[in-house]
């Protein structure tokens, strides 16, 4: 096992820092019916990560150009709160936001029944209050518990989990640390039910071999997380 | 995949398609329906129709929706836990006018999709320039939809009885899933809460109220409104 | 912000309710929804509050930035309040550049924090003329359900009383609490119906008029006032309100206090 500078992040036993094996995630919790107001709504941390998600509609799409005459459209917003990092964002335009606000609706528009509702929109607000790393991964899953909250037809939840390499180790579920020395990062979007991707980034330096094992370890995680979705939007019943 | 696949039947629940076995007064949680969420596997499709909420992708039935999930006869649907109104014609509804021109009035009917009233369907003959003598912005009234095209273009029209301009008691929403519940069986429950609040109640379709009586029936109509929107938003509500 | 249709029957009933001396959820002229606060619940800031009142649900996050003090206050830090109701918040919200309305709320609750010199500027010197703290507090909205004003104050205040000058990881010595010696409160009265209520839920504002917020510091000195929207007031009405500004302001300042 190779270091990175002098920073070693997994010790002789093969554990994490925080005591996590290889293809261990963080502790999740999921929460609906967080925002009273909306017609959908989901709470998850991740972590220490933590998303709050708002779903509005279906409803009349504003402004008139933004209107699909077929389907319905995604209004999908990722934004950082500028309290949710170490040093403070300023609020207002930021490309990085406008990037994941833009693959979260491609997205999630692959699983939403967009053609039942010509002519309408659908909101997603997406807050990320505290950002540890995989932000992006925690609002898709969030966001789509919250459609489902809203009673949105989806053929199915996205879940999103993404896998890196430390110390020329694949490892999936980075967190902060990790991050901030990782080689490699693979977030994806997986549909549980079918294990088909609706969602792919990637960026860094993998091998073949690393690259097949981070897409193993994302699969397997996306199966734990549904998991967790699934007792949340069942509450406990059946 | 399944894009596009097209739901069978009407993607929101309807009076006429829901179940009504549960009603709001008598104990439901000793058979309560499974709950299933969207993409789960809800068994074979043969010998099955997909109803609400319910898609069929490669001989399985899928969920699509969080819900409750009900098989009446050979249709397998899923009662929702929170829907947004779908207009259809024939419905009535409570609208709000949103806008006006010489000849059209544009009316929001709680929809995804706003509504147009024309002058020749509205409830008096409008002078040219007087359009909103009749009917001004902001003003609420009872109508029925006429047709919604399918790229839910909808027009409404106050031709018809009972048809009229809102102009006293109060309006109040409910989830229009929630109606089957709030009418009752055979409308028994509904009856009751008129008789007990002595108010007079419309249902309009939208899942809009119009609640006309004094003040102490339409706390008590609100109250009651208020409880069954909360108890159907529990999962796992048995507490 | 798109500007949400108000229906006429809203307003008619709201005034038939105000004379009879009842509000659309059967409270009090006079009395709040419940209201929860919570403390340090943002592991990311260095002081934060949660409030809830009703359905209105707001959060509040400290954070601290070297500055330069400004030539004419060279032993001076800063203090910055910045609001940003973002759609998430509710359906007539929408994301942009900051509306008026969500301007409007961060300044009126800057003013509040800020005249009543809880912070003492000062104190927040590090090398005159050359570093000083900047404090800044974020105030983000989560579910409109109206008041966001005493929501974002009584966040806002609870947020700063509890948090930390993260000195360590800027290496200028030890982490030390910020020092906040007193606790404006503010509370809000709409006018619906023909006479104010305290704190509005959403439709009362949608079919209410202007409103009055008023910030009290501790011993009831006024901090900072503030009439919005369109509407006429008398001098006996806000007497009146202001009577009753007192009492609610110090069971708040218990609360964020306690």
């Amino acid at each position: 096992m190779g270091g990175y500078g002098d920073v070693q992040m997994i010790d002789e036993n093969g554990l994490r820092m925080d005591g996590r094996k290889p293809g261990d995630v963080r502790p999740i919790t999921i929460e609906t019916g967080v925002v009273p107001v909306a017609d959908g709504s989901c709470r998850m941390t991740w972590g220490t990560n933590e998303a709050i998600v708002a779903v509005y509609g279906p409803m009349e799409a504003h402004p008139r150009k933004i209107q699909r005459q077929d389907r319905a459209v995604l209004d999908v917003t990722y934004n950082m709160a500028p309290f949710s990092t170490t040093d403070r964002i300023r609020p207002g335009f930021n490309r990085r936001s406008r990037e994941i606000s833009k693959v979260t609706a491609d997205a999630l528009e692959s699983v939403v029944l967009l053609e039942l509702y010509p002519r309408s929109k659908i909101r997603i607000s997406i807050e990320i209050t505290s950002a540890e790393a995989g932000t992006r991964c925690v609002g898709l899953t969030a966001a789509s518990v919250a459609l489902a909250d809203a009673g949105i037809p989806m053929t199915d939840l996205v879940v999103s989990v993404a896998s890196g390499k430390i110390n020329d180790v694949v490892v999936c579920d980075l967190n902060k640390e990790e991050d901030n020395y990782g080689e490699a990062d693979l977030p994806m979007g997986v549909l549980p039910n079918s294990g088909e991707l609706v969602f792919l980034q990637m960026d860094g330096d993998l091998s073949p071999d690393e690259f097949k094992q981070a897409w193993d370890y994302n699969i397997d995680a996306a199966m734990e997380v549904h998991k967790l979705m699934v007792d949340a939007l069942k509450g406990g019943e059946n | 995949m399944v894009a596009s696949t097209v739901m069978k039947g009407w993607p929101v629940a309807r009076l006429d398609t829901m179940s009504r076995e549960s009603s709001a007064d008598g104990p439901r949680d000793s058979r309560r329906a499974l709950v299933v969420v969207p993409g789960e596997d809800l068994g074979v499709s043969e010998g099955y129709e997909a109803g609400h909420g319910v898609l069929v992708v490669d001989g399985r039935l899928k969920s699509t929706k969080q819900g409750r999930m009900n098989t009446k006869g050979s249709t397998v649907s899923v009662e929702p836990l929170h829907t947004t109104y779908m207009p259809r014609p024939g419905d009535l509804v409570i609208g709000h006018i949103e806008g006006c021109t010489n000849n059209i009035w544009f009316v929001d009917i709680g929809a995804p999709f706003n509504s147009i009233l024309p002058m020749s369907l509205g409830p008096a003959k409008v002078e040219f320039g007087g359009t909103r003598k009749i009917l001004d912005i902001g003003d609420s009234i009872l109508c029925r939809v006429q047709e919604v095209e399918e790229t839910h273009q909808s027009v409404v029209t106050m031709k018809g009885l009972g048809l009229r301009k809102i102009k006293s008691g109060a309006l109040d929403d409910v989830d229009p899933h929630l109606l089957g519940r709030l009418i009752g069986k055979g409308g028994n429950f509904l009856r009751d809460l008129k008789l007990e609040s002595e108010c007079r109640i419309v249902v309009a379709e939208n899942g809009r109220l119009w609640i006309d009586g004094d003040l102490d029936g339409i706390f008590k109509v609100r109250n009651c409104l208020k409880e069954i929107s909360l108890e159907a938003r529990q999962v796992g509500g048995v507490n | 912000m798109a500007a949400p249709l108000v229906p006429k029957l809203l307003r008619a009933h709201l005034s038939d309710l105000a004379s009879n001396d009842a509000r659309l959820d059967d409270r009090g002229q006079w009395d709040g929804r419940e209201t929860k606060l919570e403390i340090g619940v943002l592991p990311r800031a260095e002081g934060s509050a949660r409030v809830t009142m009703g359905n209105t649900i707001v959060l509040a996050g400290v954070k601290f930035q070297i500055m330069t003090p400004y030539p004419d206050r060279p032993n001076q830090g800063g203090l910055m309040c910045s609001c940003e109701v973002r759609s998430i918040a509710g359906r007539h919200w929408e994301n942009g550049p900051p509306s008026p309305q969500s301007i409007e709320l961060g300044r009126v609750v800057d003013r509040g924090i800020r005249e009543s010199g809880c912070i003492d500027v000062d104190d927040l010197c590090i090398i005159p003329g050359e570093k000083a703290w900047q404090v800044i507090l974020d105030l983000h909205a989560i579910s409109d359900d109206g008041n966001l004003f005493d929501a974002f104050a009584l966040a806002g205040i609870a947020a700063l009383r509890n948090a930390t000058i993260p000195a360590e990881r800027f290496e200028i010595g030890e982490d030390t609490p910020l020092k906040v010696s007193k606790t404006p409160i503010m509370c809000s009265y709409h006018k619906v119906g023909g006479r104010f209520v305290y704190d509005a839920s959403y439709r009362e504002e949608l079919g209410g008029d202007e409103r009055i917020h008023i910030t009290l510091g501790d011993d009831d000195h006024v901090h900072s006032l503030q009439k919005g929207l369109k509407g006429i007031f008398t001098a006996d009405e806000f007497a009146e309100i202001m009577e009753h500004a007192k009492s609610r302001c110090s069971e708040l300042r218990d609360m964020v206090n306690g």
